[in-house]
Formats: structure tokens, sequence, C-alpha cells
């Protein structure tokens, strides 16, 4: 019950009420002028914010479109020298290098991946605790590790050399965590009600897993899995250390290989202007081609959440 | 980047859905392999490297605290690199926060909500630019860019010389414009994360704090901030951990000198960067050394992510509570 | 550039409904409408809110109630494509076009939502004493004083006295509702705006802050959207009945006295209202 004592009479109000008045009549100029300030500066910051942001763009643009051609596209590379110092041919090997790469790194992280998010998904074991941890740590870490790892694991230890399948495990690994963790918020965001119902026409947990929960989360996983793989295809460190730059078009795993992003990083530090004006036609070719797979991914799953409502 | 959803309602209902039947199936044994296979995958990641270092670990105090890296014998000193990897991620991060603070803000409260998913899809796609570009532009846009118009620019401020240096190194390349590159490259991250952020504050407390006259600035400083704060924070420490462990960006503008560097125009080196250009010729006990810089580099790269996760947990209590 | 500010139109003002002969007004609508992209949300408010009375809008769920009074405050400004038509005045003054400035209104109409909403990061004394630091002023003595008389005003000063740095989050639905009530007191504003303050909370809660009607009247001028008719019935001295017409607006059916809305009301449909025949 309310007590009427608590409650002060009206007259004290009306004292307070002129003080504040005044107060805040006298204030009111300022704090509105501060507010104007900040916002105009906050108006100013994003305009910073995008001008190195456009410039970059326009740079890509400008130098990378003049050194797209057929050449470009399918030779192999050249050693400029003093009588040809334009001679740089192609960068086809580190066209299929990369799709090398990605492509045997995928089928390892894949399958695990995605088995390890749905685990994540629906169990509540330590076992799940304890790896997804794991996975959100090792989805921070720099991807320069992956590389010694990589090279730790097949060059020291199981002495196979500089090769593909190493560069692919080191990808393989940094994919890893990113496709277990969109995986499980994919799983985890298939509503209740569907297991629920599966339960109820009496399936077994792992059928309704399999039949009703996977399908249903496909989406988000196969989104997640493509923004995975864009990373991978644009990173140079774990690469950089172990795959050996090889100088020809080759799919076999045990050959050394070029990548896309390893080229452009020799090539940027190269004495021949030719070769430096190169990288960027390849940065504009991984940018398009990591743009197209985000976007898609995006606009594919926004698609299909519009196909289901 | 998505902030992972409610952990203990989830845990609950999983039980709940588990206990239905207790089914030790074929599938679920395959799932339990293959979190065991991730697991073994991980504790591999941290061995490997860490057995590959072993040699190195025998002078610590040379590997954190000598000045000098002779390769191809030894002394391993790690300094200059801890030093590098400090200044340019610091200096990097305080620019993307105040810009980015002030880009998120924009974009949630100035930008109309029409273009407000282009913009945002905008940021995400910068966000996902390799760093081999920023690398390059960089190098070969920046670096010549800073040599002819900044440094000079720079080295005419009075206590210039304690600062940057003069005249700066001949070829543009330095730490400042390390600082630089890495800032443009995690201002997309920050900004997307910040955003998020700011935007999941309740709409019913700003209309309270306007409701009761504050100015749009009051309400963004008072209220929306300090709410999202924790969520800040958390953007702050994700951007630092790209910055920290940002390897060819910094490797291709810093100019790969192993010195303690002070002076922000003057070439310094980071420990990925270090590791990256150094590694491909090193041998022997030089590769452990490598290795055990690797080291150094993940347990500043786990701490990060450690404290980001906390921050992450810390900020959803926050909100449920509104 | 601050807020998006809604563009009036003037229409030939209508001979008020139902001249209030009760007293001194604190607010006066005059043909009053709202729209929202074109399409109109409410019209036809005419009425008079008297001071030192409890004034409520009622009718069934989109008739426009909320939209009318978020109007008063000028929260509307915040939502681009607004139009808010008609004249809406404080102690004579047009709030839209007159000489009183967005910041300035909202210190002196103040406003409790449907659902408490306490400044998470702020302690309880913190939150009670929001506004007045948000419009400048920052003596402690002055703070203090209004921190406890508002506190006091909505029934929460002995639960909270010994606790005022505590997080706000501390507190049950039903005394973080009241403090958000002590929060908007604080100012002193002429007119406090209550858009269905207990639609949220359970029954004991709402009882309580029922009870503070009657002191709180004394104070301040009260303005309640409630969808709850016996509510209505119980704590307002005057009543306002919105309904919803054929084309999806919102209309102001009828104004009056609470005793003559419920007993003996001009339009059927109001008493089609109130005796639950549908809403």
């Amino acid at each position: 019950m309310t007590n009427i004592d608590e409650l002060t009479p009206v007259e004290d109000g009306h004292e307070m009420r002129a003080l504040i008045r005044r107060t805040s009549n006298n204030q009111r100029a300022r704090r509105v002028l501060i507010s104007r300030v900040m916002m105009t500066l906050c108006a100013v910051a994003i305009a910073i914010a995008i001008v190195p942001l456009a410039l970059l763009v326009y740079q890509l643009l400008r130098r990378g479109i003049p050194v797209l051609s057929t050449t470009f596209f399918t030779k192999l590379p050249e050693s400029p020298s003093l009588t040809a110092p334009n001679a740089t041919g192609g960068v086809s090997n580190a066209i299929i290098g990369s799709l090398a790469l990605n492509i045997y790194a995928s089928m390892m992280a894949i399958p695990i991946g995605v088995l390890a998010g749905v685990y994540l998904a629906e169990s509540n074991s330590k076992l799940a605790s304890t790896l997804r941890v794991i996975a959100q740590t090792m989805a921070g870490a720099p991807s320069i590790l992956m590389g010694l790892f990589a090279f730790s694991l097949f060059v020291q230890d199981i002495k196979i050399g500089f090769t593909a399948i190493d560069g692919s495990f080191a990808l393989a690994v940094l994919m890893l965590p990113v496709i277990a963790i969109s995986s499980e918020i994919s799983v985890r965001n298939v509503p209740n009600t569907l297991r629920e119902a599966g339960l109820a026409l009496g399936a077994k947990p792992h059928k309704i897993s399999m039949k009703v929960v996977l399908p249903s989360a496909l989406t988000g996983i196969v989104t997640g899995v493509i923004l995975a793989l864009s990373r991978a295809v644009g990173e140079t460190a774990p690469v950089l250390l172990v795959i050996g730059g090889g100088y020809l078009n080759t799919w076999k795993p045990l050959d050394p290989v070029s990548a896309l992003p390893l080229m452009i990083y020799t090539n940027a530090k190269s004495e021949w202007p030719s070769l430096r004006a190169e990288v960027w036609g390849i940065a504009l070719v991984l940018v398009v081609v990591i743009f197209v797979l985000s976007l898609g991914a995006r606009l594919w799953a926004s698609r299909k959440q519009q196909v289901r409502n | 980047m998505v902030l992972l959803p409610d952990l203990q309602q989830h845990d609950e209902e999983v039980a709940e859905y588990n206990s239905a039947t207790s089914s030790r199936s074929w599938y679920h044994n395959l799932l339990v392999a293959v979190a065991l296979v991730f697991t073994l995958i991980s504790v591999a990641f941290v061995a490997t490297i860490l057995w590959s270092s072993r040699s190195a670990w025998s002078s610590v105090s040379t590997l954190i605290g000598g000045r000098g890296w002779q390769s191809p014998t030894g002394p391993f000193g790690g300094l200059a690199m801890i030093v590098g990897t400090l200044e340019t991620s610091i200096i990097a991060l305080a620019i993307a926060v105040v810009i980015g603070l002030g880009t998120s803000i924009a974009i949630v409260f100035l930008i109309p909500r029409r273009l407000r998913t282009i913009v945002a899809t905008c940021v995400e796609l910068l966000a996902a630019v390799p760093s081999i570009v920023y690398g390059i532009w960089g190098l070969l846009v920046l670096a010549p860019f800073m040599l002819n118009t900044v440094d000079p620019w720079l080295n005419s401020w009075p206590l210039a010389q304690y600062i940057f240096g003069s005249p700066g190194q001949e070829f543009g390349t330095s730490l400042l414009l390390a600082a630089i590159v890495l800032a443009v490259m995690i201002l997309p991250t920050f900004v997307a994360i910040s955003r998020e952020v700011i935007s999941a504050v309740p709409q019913e407390l700003m209309e309270a704090s306007l409701s009761l006259g504050a100015t749009r600035w009051q309400m963004i400083r008072e209220v929306v901030l300090p709410t999202a704060r924790i969520g800040l924070f958390g953007a702050t420490f994700l951007s630092l951990a790209r910055a920290t462990g940002e390897t060819v960006a910094v490797a291709l503008v810093a100019g790969g000198v192993a010195n303690v560097q002070f002076h922000l125009l003057y070439p310094g080196t980071s420990i990925a960067s270090w590791i990256a250009t150094e590694f491909g010729e090193a041998q022997g006990n030089e590769v452990a050394a490598l290795m055990a810089l690797g080291i150094l580099l993940m347990v500043i790269s786990f701490a990060l992510s450690l404290v980001s996760r906390w921050l992450v947990n810390r900020q959803r209590k926050v909100l449920a509570m509104v | 550039m601050e807020e998006i500010v809604s563009e009036l139109t003037v229409n030939s003002p209508k001979q008020p409904e139902a001249p209030s002969a009760l007293g001194p007004a604190a607010m006066k609508l005059d043909n009053v409408a709202v729209s929202f992209h074109g399409r109109t949300a409410v019209r036809d408010a005419t009425f008079e809110v008297t001071k030192n009375r409890v004034t409520s809008l009622i009718g069934p769920s989109g008739s426009g109630k909320t939209t009318l009074l978020r109007a008063l405050n000028r929260l509307h400004d915040l939502t681009p494509g607004t139009k808010v038509s008609g004249r809406i005045t404080l102690e004579g003054e047009d709030i839209y076009r007159g000489n009183i400035t967005v910041t300035e209104l909202r210190s002196r109409v103040g406003m409790v939502f449907q659902r408490p909403n306490p400044f998470p990061t702020m302690s309880i004394y913190d939150n009670a004493v929001s506004g007045l630091r948000f419009n400048g002023i920052k003596k402690k003595e002055i703070l203090d004083e209004a921190a406890e008389t508002s506190l006091r005003a909505a029934a929460l000063w002995e639960s909270v006295s010994s606790r005022l740095k505590v997080s706000a989050g501390q507190l049950s639905g039903g005394e973080q509702q009241r403090l958000c009530i002590a929060r908007a007191l604080a100012l002193d504003p002429e007119v406090l705006l209550m858009d269905e303050p207990t639609s949220a909370l359970d029954p004991v809660a709402t009882l309580r802050i029922e009870e503070l009607m009657t002191t709180l009247k004394q104070r301040v001028t009260v303005v309640i959207v409630t969808h709850n008719m016996q509510q209505a019935a119980r704590i307002s001295d005057d009543c306002a009945f919105l309904l919803m017409g054929e084309d999806r607006a919102g209309e102001l059916i009828e104004f009056g006295p609470t005793q003559k809305i419920f007993n003996d009301p001009t339009d059927s449909r109001t008493l089609d209202y109130t005796l639950g025949r549908f809403g």
C-alpha cells in the first residue's frame, strides 16, 4: 500500500520547477551546439573512412584492367630481361595453383568442419564446449601460423617437400574453425519445433538430425562454407612458406605450385616495373573472385530465406 | 561477424532433446569422431610448432629481449619484432577506433534507413578484401606519396625528430606507413562490429532519453555508447587481434629491418612479417627461432581471443537486462 | 539538421467538440491528424487536456491512441515521412510552429513508456536524475533533492533510498516502471504522457501504479493511453474514445468527463465499447 507520508506536498514542486527551467534554458543553446558539432564530426569521420577505400578501389581498377588479357590468363610467367623488359607472360600457373589448393583444402575442411559444427550444435558435452572454445580461438589466429604448422608437419616431419598438399593443408586448417562455427550457428537456427515434430512422429534423434535438421540448415552451412572459401582464396601467409612457388600448370598434389596471392607478393617486390604493374591485374582478379563469392553467397542465402518465408 | 546466440537456453533444450532417446547410433559416433579429429588437429597445431621451436627456448631472454637478429647463426633477438608489432598495432588501433566509432555513429544515426543496407554490405565487402591487396596499395601507391609529401610535412613539425626521426627511410616504407595501412585494413572490421553493437541498443532507450530533453549527441554519448560499451571493447580487441596477426601487408610496407625502432618514419618489422620474410632462407636454428616467434604470436592471439570472447558474453548480459 | 521536422498543413479550425469548463487547459489539440508516408493513422483529434486532471485515451487496438500520444512530445520527429497536421499547444504555445524548441518541449512534457526502460548502465540515482543532467543541471544539492522528491512521488523512495547506487537492473518490473516515472517527474514537467504504463506489469505492480495517479495529478497533468477500459474508468477524470474507421485511420469519436463517457455517452459506438461489445 502506498504510504501517504512518502508523497511530498504540491507547493514545493514549483520552486524546483522554476530553477530547473532557468538552468536548462541557459544551457540549451550550448548543448544543441555541441550536438551539432559532434554529429558533424561523425559525418567527417565517415568521409575520412571512405577516402582511402575509394582510392584503393580506383587504383585497383585503373591499374588492374589494362593488365588483363588473354595472355595474362592463359600463359605461364616469363622473366623480363633487359632486352624484353615487358615480357611478363601470364599467371596461368597461379590460377591453376589457386584452384588446386582451394579445391583440395575444401575437400579436407568441409566434411570435418560441417560435421564438427553439427556436433557442436547438437551436443552439450564437455567435448563440445571445449571444441567450441578451440574453434573460436583458432578462427582468430594469424594465418601465418597455419603456414608454420604445415611446414613443421609436412616439410620437417613427414619430409614431403614443398608441395601443393602442404598449402592445401594449411588452408584447410584455416577454413576448418570458420566452417565449424558457421555450421553450428546454422544448425542452431533451425527452429526446435521441427525437431519436436520429428520426435512426435517417433523418429530417432539421429534420423531427425540427418533428414530434417541438416536440409533445413543447408543454406546457412553452404553460405558459411563459401565465405570461408573466399577468405582462403585471398590468403598469402599460409601458403607462402610451403608451396614452393611452382612455375608450371599442375594439379598434382605433390608438385610445388603457385597461388594468386603469392604471385602478387613475389612480384610486388620485384625490381622490374612490368612485374610490379602486373600485380594490380592479379589483385583485381582476386578481389573480383572474392566479391563474387561473398555477394553470391549472401544473395543466394537471402533468396532462399525469402522462398521459405 | 555474428555474435553467438544464447548458450544456456540452447544447452537446456539440447539436453531435453537428447534425453528423448539415448542413441549410440553410427551417426552419433561419427560426429564424436569428427569432433575428436578436429580437436586433435588443433592440439597438433600447437604441439608441432612448439616442438619445432624447442631449441630456441634455451635462450628465452635473447628471444624476447635481444635486439639483433643475426642470421644464420644467431643470436636471434625478438625485441625488434615485439616492439614493432606493438607500435604498428597500437597506432593503427588508435586511428581505426576514433574514425571507426565516428563512422559507425554516422551510419546508424545519420544515414537514411534505405541506404543503410547498401552501406553495411559495402563495409562487409571491404572487410573481405585480402590483406595482400592493401599491401600492394601501401607499397606501390602510398609509399611514394608518403616519401614525397607526407614525410617532409611531418618532419617539419616541432619535436619531429623525437617521434618521426628525420629524414626517414629513403623508400617511403616505414613503421608509420605500416600503421596507416593496418588502420585502413582493420577499419571495416571495426565498423562492421561496432555498427552491429550500436544498432542493437533498443530503440526505447533512445526514445526515453530524447523524451527527457536530451540532444542527439547526449543520447549517443550518455545512453547508446555506454550501453554498447562492452561490445565496442570487443570490436576493439578483435581489430587489435587482426592488426597484430597481419603478415604480408606489413611485410611489404614496414621496411623489414630488425631494429628496435622508435622513430616512426624509419623501417621496422613485426613478428608476423619477420617470420614471413626470413623463413625462405632460414636453416636449422634460425627456423627454430622463427617457430618460437610463431609461438609468441600464438600466445598474443590466444590472449586477445580470450578477452574478446569474455567481452562478447558480458555484452549479451547487459542487453538481456533491458 | 538535428531532427526531422514534421511538416504542417494548416486546417481551418473546427468547433471543439466538448469544451472543458473544468479548469485551465495544459494542452489543447485542434483537429490534429498524424500520417505516415501519406497514410493517415489518426485524425479529427480535438480536445483539451485540463490541468491537474488525468485524461485517458481509450479505444481498441489500432485506433491511433499511441500515435496521437507521441505527437504530444514530438516523438514522431524521429520517424521520417511522418506528418502531423492541426494544432497542438502547450500553455497556449504551438509546439510545432511556436517558439518552443523540441528539447525544451520534452523537458516540459515527459513520457513513460509501455515497457519499463531504465538506462541499464546507470544506477537508480543516476536514472532518476538523468533528465536533469541532460538539461545541464549539475549541482549535487539540486540533483539530490530532485532525486528524493521524484522517487517519493513515484512511491519508490522507501524501497530504494538505502541502495541508490545500485544498478537499475536489480529492480523488479514494477519498480523499474516506477523508476521511469520518477525519472520523468524529476524534471517537474507540466504534463506527463503515459503509454500503457502497466500493460507489461503484473496485477500487483499495476495496482501500485494506479494508486499513484491520484497524487500524481496534483503535481502534473497526466495523459494516459490504456487499452484497459476498467483502468480508465478507475483512474481518469476525462476520457477520449478513439476508434478505427473504415479508412483504417483512427478518429476521435467522443471526448468528455469519464463519468459521462462510461455512463451516458453521446455516441452509440462509445456505449458499445464500454459495454464490452467489441474491442
